[in-house]
C-alpha cells in the first residue's frame, strides 16, 4: 500500500513496448519485403548525412572537432537519465507515522496526534497472544489526504480467514474506541511458507 | 466499507503497480543512455571506443539490412516479443492472487492460498477425510476442490461441492467464486463435476 502514481507506470511500459515492437517490425520487414530494405537504407543515410551536416556547421571553433549538435545530444542523454532518475525516486512514498491528528478548534490551543508506533505496539503485542497468528505488521499512511493503518498478518495454515479478520477488527475496534476516533484500516491476511510450515498439528490420529 | 480512501485502497491492494517492470526497464533506459554518452565523449576526448565507435555504430544500422538474415530475424523477432510483453503489461489488468473479505466494517484482503486452505480444512473434516485428501485452488472468479478419498469411503461429489460452497459464502468474497468439485477415484478414474 503506497502512493505509487500507477498511471504514470504504465504508460511508461506503453510507450517502450509500442517503441519496441516498432523496431521489431523495422527490422524484420526488410526480409519479408525487399523494398523495405531500400527504404530503410535511404532513410537512414539521409538521417546520418543531416547528422554529419549539422555536425560540422555548428563546430564551436575550427579547432575542435566538439560541436554544438554533440552537445546537445549529449545534453538530451543526460536530460534522459535524469527523468528516470526522478520517476524512480517518486515510486512508493505515502509513509506517515500518524495515526490520527486532532487540529485545534476555536478555543482550544495545539494538536494532538497519536502516532503509529503507539497502534503498532499495542496491535502487534495484542495479537502476539493469539495462538493461530504467527506473525503481525503494522504501519501507518498517509495516502491522499487521508490517515490509513495498514495491519497486515499471516495467520497459521487452514484458519479461517474469517476469524482472522474478525479478531483483528474486533482489536482496532476496541483500539478506535480508546482513541475515540474511528481508524481507517486495511487488514491484509496472507499465507506463506512459513504458514505452511506452521500448519495445525493433528493432536488425535 | 464506505470510505472513499479505503476503497481506493482495496483497488490497489488486488491489482499490481507494475512497478518492478517499470525500476528495471528505466535502469535500462538509463544505462544505455549513460553508455551512449560515454562513447560520444570518448570519441570527442580521441579516445579509441569502449566497445564501438558511434560512427561505426550508424553505419552497421544504416547497413543492417544487409546482415545475415537469422541474426535480424532473431533480433527483430525479441524485440517485438519484449514489445508486446510490455504492451500486455501496461494494457493488462495485473490482478493480484487476493479476495475482498466482505463481513466486515473495515478493508479486509486476503491472499487466495489462505482461503483455499482454510476451505480445505473445512472440506476435510466435514468429510471425514485423512490429511492433505482435499486439494483446493482459488482462482479469481473460481475454485476447484479435488477430493482424494481412501479405497472404500465413498464421497459425494455435491456434497463436497455444496460444504465448500457454504463455507465461501460466510467469507462474502469480492469478486465471488464459483466453485467446482471433483471427486478422484484411486483405481477408476474419476467423477467429474
Amino acid at each position: 500500500m503506497n502512493a505509487t502514481n500507477r498511471g504514470v507506470n504504465r504508460v511508461i511500459l506503453l510507450i517502450a513496448g509500442i517503441f519496441l515492437i516498432c523496431v521489431g517490425s523495422a527490422t524484420v520487414m526488410p526480409i519479408l519485403w525487399p523494398v523495405a530494405g531500400d527504404l530503410w537504407k535511404s532513410w537512414l543515410s539521409t538521417g546520418v548525412d543531416w547528422m554529419l551536416s549539422a555536425d560540422n556547421a555548428s563546430r564551436i571553433s575550427e579547432a575542435t572537432t566538439v560541436s554544438w549538435f554533440t552537445l546537445a545530444f549529449l545534453t538530451l542523454l543526460v536530460l534522459l537519465v535524469v527523468i528516470t532518475v526522478l520517476v524512480i525516486a517518486r515510486l512508493g512514498g505515502g509513509r506517515s507515522s500518524v495515526v490520527i491528528r486532532e487540529e485545534a478548534e476555536g478555543e482550544v490551543q495545539g494538536s494532538v496526534t497519536i502516532r503509529g508506533g503507539f497502534a503498532a505496539d499495542a496491535i502487534t503485542q495484542s495479537l502476539a497472544s493469539h495462538d493461530e497468528i504467527l506473525s503481525s505488521k503494522v504501519n501507518a499512511r498517509r495516502l491522499w489526504g487521508a490517515d490509513v493503518l495498514h495491519v497486515s498478518v499471516m495467520p497459521r495454515q487452514n484458519v479461517s480467514p474469517v476469524e482472522v479478520a474478525e479478531t483483528v477488527t474486533g482489536l482496532v475496534d476496541r483500539l478506535a474506541t480508546l482513541l475515540g476516533r474511528e481508524i481507517s484500516t486495511l487488514v491484509t491476511i496472507h499465507s506463506g511458507i512459513r504458514s505452511r510450515l506452521a500448519a495445525d498439528q493433528s493432536r488425535v490420529n | 466499507m464506505t470510505n472513499a480512501v479505503l476503497k481506493r485502497v482495496v483497488r490497489r491492494e488486488t491489482h499490481s503497480p507494475r512497478t518492478v517492470a517499470t525500476v528495471i526497464l528505466l535502469v535500462l533506459v538509463a544505462l544505455a543512455a549513460i553508455y551512449v554518452g560515454i562513447e560520444i565523449v570518448l570519441r570527442l576526448l580521441g579516445i579509441g571506443p569502449l566497445l564501438v565507435a558511434p560512427g561505426a555504430a550508424l553505419t552497421w544500422l544504416q547497413d543492417l539490412p544487409d546482415q545475415p538474415p537469422s541474426l535480424i530475424i532473431a533480433g527483430g523477432l525479441i524485440a517485438l516479443v519484449a514489445g508486446l510483453v510490455l504492451v500486455w503489461l501496461a494494457l493488462g489488468p495485473g490482478r493480484r492472487p487476493k479476495h475482498q473479505l466482505g463481513s466486515s466494517s473495515y478493508a479486509v484482503i486476503v491472499d487466495n492460498g489462505v482461503i483455499a486452505s482454510s476451505v480445505a480444512e473445512r472440506v476435510r473434516r466435514e468429510l471425514d477425510l485423512a490429511k492433505g485428501a482435499v486439494v483446493v485452488g482459488v482462482g479469481h472468479r473460481s475454485a476447484d476442490i479435488t477430493v482424494r478419498p481412501e479405497p472404500g469411503q465413498a464421497v459425494d461429489r455435491r456434497h463436497a461441492r455444496a460444504v465448500a460452497e457454504s463455507e465461501l459464502v460466510g467469507y462474502q468474497l469480492s469478486p465471488r467464486v464459483r466453485v467446482r468439485a471433483r471427486v478422484l477415484r484411486a483405481a477408476d478414474g474419476e467423477e467429474k463435476s
